[in-house]
């Protein structure tokens, strides 16, 4: 899968993964697509509620190498 | 004779009541016997839902921890400035734990326990704040800031100190001279203060503290 940006919130615990996801969106055209590599278990939830509420498109979840990697 | 309750009731009484006297006497001061006797089972039924009291203490911090309140809301709808954020997140915790002084009681408890594997489920819990608070002054603090690394470094531990200690004021040992001050109010007093501590006014805030990508 192509992204057109990626976003490495490693060992950071939420709320900074999403304001920093939220700031690498806006700096992204609709229809691209951001990668972001998250390692705090809440990130999973917390994503899933991002983008609910925001209207972005979580296109992928899933766990690689005990990281979590998500694609909105 | 206790009432009859289906399995994931009993394991909910068993937990309610677990969480109770954790609260009060911490972990080393209550034995499975005083837990099964306060939901008048027999220890046996006990163990046959938690197969020791860590594993019981464990799901107590569990049962807290899917309790967490987002803080998605508050970056969805606070904006991205850091003063902004920094109270809406406070505003999160404090509601929190306010609800629930428990887990305070627990985590106070647990400092003095010192079981490592406790003490970094509460330390996680302040690493939200730590981590926020940290990156975001390591990314607009002037470079010339005297002992930059150090302020930023324990800027955080005093955001943490100062949360602390309102919460044990106000919910666990109420004082008179804080009566006429809300919880809400003393929150937003205190990220204020924070604010100003670390030599930053808010008006440069509000212009210039957005945490980048």
């Amino acid at each position: 899968m192509d992204f057109d940006s990626e976003l490495d919130a490693s060992g950071l615990n939420c709320p900074l993964p999403i304001l920093r996801a939220k700031k690498a969106i806006s700096a992204l055209d609709a229809g691209q697509t951001l990668k972001i590599i998250a390692t705090d278990p809440g990130s999973v939830k917390d994503f899933e509620a991002f983008c609910k509420q925001t209207g972005n498109e979580l296109v992928s979840s899933g766990e690689e190498d005990g990281k979590f990697v998500f694609a909105i | 004779m206790s009432q009859r309750l289906s399995g994931p009731e009993r394991r909910e009484s068993i937990l309610s009541a677990a969480q109770g006297l954790f609260a009060n006497k911490g972990l080393h001061g209550v034995s499975v016997d005083e837990i099964a006797r306060a939901v008048n089972v027999s220890p046996a039924i006990l163990y046959r839902h938690f197969n020791s009291k860590q594993a019981l203490y464990n799901a107590v911090l569990e049962k807290f921890s899917c309790q967490r309140q987002s803080y998605v809301d508050t970056i969805v709808n606070h904006g991205t400035r850091f003063e902004d954020a920094l109270a809406g997140m406070t505003q999160v915790f404090i509601e929190n734990v306010a609800k629930n002084p428990d887990i305070l009681k627990i985590e106070l408890h647990s400092l003095l326990e010192g079981n490592p594997a406790t003490l970094a489920f509460f330390q996680n819990r302040w690493k939200s704040f730590t981590d926020y608070i940290e990156f975001g002054l390591n990314e607009y603090l002037p470079y010339d800031v005297p002992n930059r690394e150090k302020t930023i470094l324990t800027a955080g531990l005093m955001f943490q100190g100062m949360v602390r200690e309102v919460l044990i004021q106000k919910c666990l040992q109420p004082q008179d001279r804080l009566i006429d001050l809300s919880l809400y109010e003393l929150s937003n007093e205190l990220v204020a203060l924070f604010l100003r501590s670390i030599g930053i006014n808010k008006t440069h805030l509000s212009r210039k503290a957005t945490i980048s990508g």
